[in-house]
């Protein structure tokens, strides 16, 4: 077993909009390392080995030396808040309770690779998290701390608070760009990628609420400490929304690389009236399901991409053998389907014909002729979009089918 | 527990028959209450473990009730059929169909569900009449107020102002219906409406007809339903749970078709429950008055959601149920006959106290004669007399022409009712308490309405006599309408049973077992198992 370990979630600095009593508590240390050295904070980041809580794992650092190689003035961070995926609860959470955190790791960001312009961009949906930031943002704006790290990259920056467009898509990186440029949530084609054109032209680096959040204490504490938090290879500590079928469902912050059946059994007290363990959706429900014979798997991002899954926002939403995995998929299916931005026809419709197919099945007037098309829009649809909505879709549909297919058919077989 | 032999007590009451002496009583009401009435001498009422209620006092028996883990699980109705409707109304018996009818008329698309038969309910037991203030000697002020005093102030006024101001549109209403009622002046149409005195009443309010007013409210209800196209009833389908939407407003129900053996899922915008009180649990081991249906589901099924209760701890004893003989143990004598003058008679042949009082001080009145030893024993069952033949030689005829059930009944005890007194104990009969609601029968939950028995506030701590067939279309009339008006709206996107996760949470929590189950849906010698009828036992081997 492993402890809880809070870092982020250390409830003495779960203060809100407070500036004073964060920088009381020890907070603005890490900037101030920051500003004392940017090339230092890179190396830091770097050895750190901090990758993006945002689900794609990519190294933090590697992502700010592309920013730091441009040549151009103006060049942007977002701090990317729009958390909307079913069963994730993490980055609202930093938002409402601990803006400073996640504002101080955008300044350490902004110092280290000499970057002027920061926008926290936000779900609409969270509207304590925004007022929260909001508050938070106008503390720092008259505050000592900015004008030293003002002087540190020798530009002035600029903080900006910016609602999302409140939809799924509207977290997808283009999007991000898209949205605070003014237009619509549309993702668009790679390349040129963020890094080398973003917001309105300037090169620019999406960060997660998470990944920021983590920067003050890399920064404050240095790297070997961060690494020894996780476990075996991870780094870290990671935040756990853990939702569905267990007794005690909610956010845990553990080392990075903790076990899914500790998650489970001993955070979230185990399976819901003492129903078995079915499966766990991880990251949102875009990736492949974890099963019984996975529970033993460490939650790092390398440890299950072993498993052919992902990790994700870290998100967990656990089935029981009471739960119906077809109701599951189909309830998810149907976000997809209202979440897909429509751009793209084979997501658009692709979306919508799964959904429908999995909602006759789900409501029992099913036929073996869909299990088919379930099968045969699962073949033709990934790849088909610009970004990456419809491959989380059909993985999660391709995923149930493989290892739940006896769900389906007795659904199927219900009403004979 | 002595009691004075059947043949002693009836010469005794022969002995005094037409001047029985009303035996001075110092005990206040109040104590009379505290010493005898099962409410403060049954199970000792203990605070709800969990749910938006935890803390608060409730009858033990209910609260094990309420305290229950659902009865099916998400897998059980996975490809389950799925029916669209814009008002689902649980329950079929008065209230139920006057919701259904309103919201019906307003132009919605109902779906009437009901775990026996369409009619088949409390409604039709109903048979001293309906209260309404239409008198030239009364108001609906004097109506609000016996009510609110009656119900020892607990009631919420705003429910019992509205209660008393519907009454006589509720009258009208059935009336256009077709229901009868009796009328003082003999003409072959029309003539007055009849008034009687309820126990605790200022002013004559009963309407009635016959002796067997809800019967006859309940038949030109039926027919209405039936009649009309824009309801459709589903008989032999109990809710075993409620749906819910992911923001946990009511988003419909689960039924199970008792004919087909399996669930369907009724999707509705807005959901009645109308399922009507707890009488067939048997609180504190008495026999009951109630319908083989009122089993509490829906008080259990809407707590498990978050609707708010109040006064669970608080039922009513009708004072005269049938004591002998005992296959009709808890049968109903109506309070008709009181209020037509009939008194009651201890082993001693005195009356003991004023039979017009409120039921809960009428029936602790008879409680305290039979656990002093006044009380008559016949057979093994105790109970007091009740003076039906004092009655009829008053009133000749009155058997033929008013009190017709009570006849009825008679007949089925085998007794003569001119010559021989009835043996009446108190009976199981009103759950005053349930589901709080508003002016529109609107519970806590959002799209939850609750109507009739299950719902609470109305009749405060005592339900007066007559009240209840005024509740259930005043109220039911009003969740109709209002309901009605969201029948443009979307459905809310998701349907599921989600909420019983965070119930099962609290249960593990709070160390309640997991393995009982409700709501029970048929009383207990009913003998029903939905895990053995709808095959959804352990599928572990699968």
């Amino acid at each position: 077993m492993t402890g809880i370990k809070q870092v982020l979630l250390d409830p003495a600095i779960q203060i809100g909009a407070d500036l004073t009593t964060w920088l009381s508590l020890g907070g603005g240390d890490g900037l101030k390392a920051a500003i004392a050295s940017p090339a230092g904070a890179l190396d830091t980041v770097r050895d750190s080995g901090l990758r993006g809580m945002g689900g794609a794992g990519f190294p933090t650092s590697r992502k700010w030396e592309m920013l730091i190689a441009s040549e151009a003035h103006d060049k942007a961070i977002v701090c990317n808040g729009n958390e909307d995926e079913p069963g994730t609860f993490k980055d609202r959470h930093l938002l409402e309770h601990t803006p400073h955190q996640v504002i101080e790791g955008g300044l350490i960001a902004a110092v280290a690779t000499g970057t002027n312009q920061l926008f926290f961009y936000i779900n609409p949906h969270h509207t304590k998290g925004l007022a929260a930031m909001r508050r938070a943002v106008e503390q720092w704006l008259v505050h000592d701390l900015l004008q030293a790290a003002q002087a540190a990259i020798g530009k002035s920056i600029k903080l900006a608070v910016v609602e999302s467009s409140g939809l799924y898509i509207g977290g997808e990186e283009t999007a991000v760009i898209s949205t605070i440029e003014g237009g619509f949530p549309f993702p668009r084609r790679k390349p040129p990628f963020p890094a080398q054109s973003g917001v309105f032209g300037a090169p620019t680096v999406i960060n997660n609420v998470e990944t920021l959040a983590n920067l003050p204490h890399i920064l404050a504490h240095g790297a070997a400490w961060h690494r020894a938090n996780g476990i075996g290879d991870a780094v870290g500590t990671k935040l756990y929304s853990l939702s569905g079928d267990v007794l005690r469902p909610g956010l845990y912050e553990l080392p990075m690389g903790s076990s899914l059946h500790d998650l489970v059994f001993v955070h979230g007290m185990g399976m819901l009236s003492g129903k078995e363990f079915k499966a766990v959706f991880t990251g949102g429900p875009s990736n492949t399901l974890l099963t019984k014979k996975d529970l033993d798997v460490a939650l790092d991002f390398d440890s299950v991409r072993a498993r052919n899954s992902r990790l994700g926002t870290g998100a967990m939403i656990v089935i029981s053998e009471g739960t119906s995995i077809v109701r599951k998929i189909s309830e998810y299916m149907d976000f997809f389907a209202n979440g897909s931005c429509g751009q793209c026809p084979p997501c658009k419709s692709g979306t919508y014909q799964l959904s429908r197919i999995l909602n006759r099945i789900d409501a029992g007037d099913g036929s073996d002729g869909d299990l088919a098309a379930l099968e045969n829009l699962c073949s033709i649809l990934p790849g088909c979009g610009r970004c990456a909505l419809i491959d989380g879709a059909v993985t999660v549909v391709e995923s149930s089918l493989s290892t739940f297919r006896n769900e389906y058919v007795s659904s199927i077989r219900r009403r004979d | 527990m002595t009691a004075i032999p059947y043949a002693e007590a009836l010469d005794r009451y022969r002995a005094n028959a037409g001047g029985f002496p009303l035996r001075p009583d110092d005990a206040t009401i109040a104590e009379l209450i505290a010493a005898y009435h099962p409410d403060s001498t049954g199970g000792k009422a203990i605070p709800l473990k969990i749910g938006v209620n935890a803390g608060m006092l409730c009858q033990p028996q209910v609260a094990a009730l309420l305290q229950t883990n659902a009865l099916i699980e998400d897998v059980d109705i996975a490809g389950a059929e799925i029916l669209n409707t814009d008002i689902l109304v649980i329950g079929g018996g008065g209230a139920g169909a006057a919701a259904a009818l309103t919201a019906a008329g307003e132009g919605a698309r109902v779906i009437l569900a009901t775990k026996l038969l369409l009619g088949d309910s409390n409604t039709v037991m109903a048979e001293g009449g309906i209260q309404a203030a239409v008198g030239d000697d009364d108001s609906p002020q004097r109506h609000f107020e016996d009510t609110f005093k009656a119900g020892h102030r607990a009631a919420d006024k705003e429910l019992v102002a509205q209660l008393a101001l519907d009454g006589p549109d509720v009258i009208r209403w059935l009336i256009k219906l077709g229901m009868s009622f009796d009328v003082v002046g003999h003409r072959p149409f029309g003539g007055t409406l009849k008034r009687k005195t309820p126990g605790g009443a200022t002013a004559p309010r009963i309407l009635s007809y016959r002796d067997f007013t809800g019967l006859e409210m309940m038949r030109v209800l039926r027919e209405a339903v039936g009649l009309h196209r824009g309801i459709q009833v589903m008989d032999r389908s109990p809710a075993v749970e409620l749906l819910s939407d992911e923001r946990g407003g009511c988003a419909g129900a689960v039924v199970y078709s008792l004919e087909h053996h399996r669930f369907v899922l009724v999707r509705a915008r807005r959901t009645i429950l109308a399922t009507g009180g707890s009488g067939r649990l048997h609180l504190n081991g008495f026999p009951t008055s109630n319908h083989y249906g009122a089993t509490a589901d829906g008080l259990v099924l809407a707590y498990r959601m978050g609707a708010k209760l109040r006064e669970m701890d608080s039922f009513q004893y009708h004072p005269t149920g049938i004591a002998h003989p005992a296959h009709l143990a808890g049968g109903l004598v109506s309070e008709a006959a009181r209020s037509e003058g009939a008194k009651l008679v201890n082993g001693l042949g005195e009356r003991f106290i004023d039979e017009l009082k409120p039921r809960d001080v009428v029936a602790s009145a008879i409680l305290r004669e039979i656990q002093e030893g006044r009380g008559v024993s016949r057979d093994g069952q105790t109970g007091v007399f009740l003076d039906v033949p004092g009655l009829v030689a008053a009133k000749p005829g009155i058997l033929e022409t008013t009190l017709i059930s009570l006849a009825h009944l008679a007949k089925k005890c085998r007794i003569d009712p001119t010559a021989e007194p009835l043996l009446v104990t108190p009976t199981l009969h009103y759950q005053n308490g349930g589901v709080a609601i508003d002016t529109h029968g609107q519970s806590s939950v959002p799209g939850l309405f609750c109507v009739g028995e299950i719902s609470g506030g109305i009749h405060g701590r005592n339900r007066m006599m007559g009240n209840a067939l005024l509740d259930i279309i005043s109220f039911g009339r009003r969740a109709g309408a209002h309901a009605a008006e969201a029948r443009a709206e979307a459905y809310s996107s998701r349907a599921g049973i989600g909420h019983i996760h965070d119930w099962q949470r609290q249960l593990t929590l709070a160390d309640l077992p997991l393995d009982a189950r409700g709501p029970h849906v048929f009383p207990d010698y009913g003998n029903f198992d939905l895990v053995a009828d709808a095959g959804i036992g352990p599928r572990a081997a699968e």
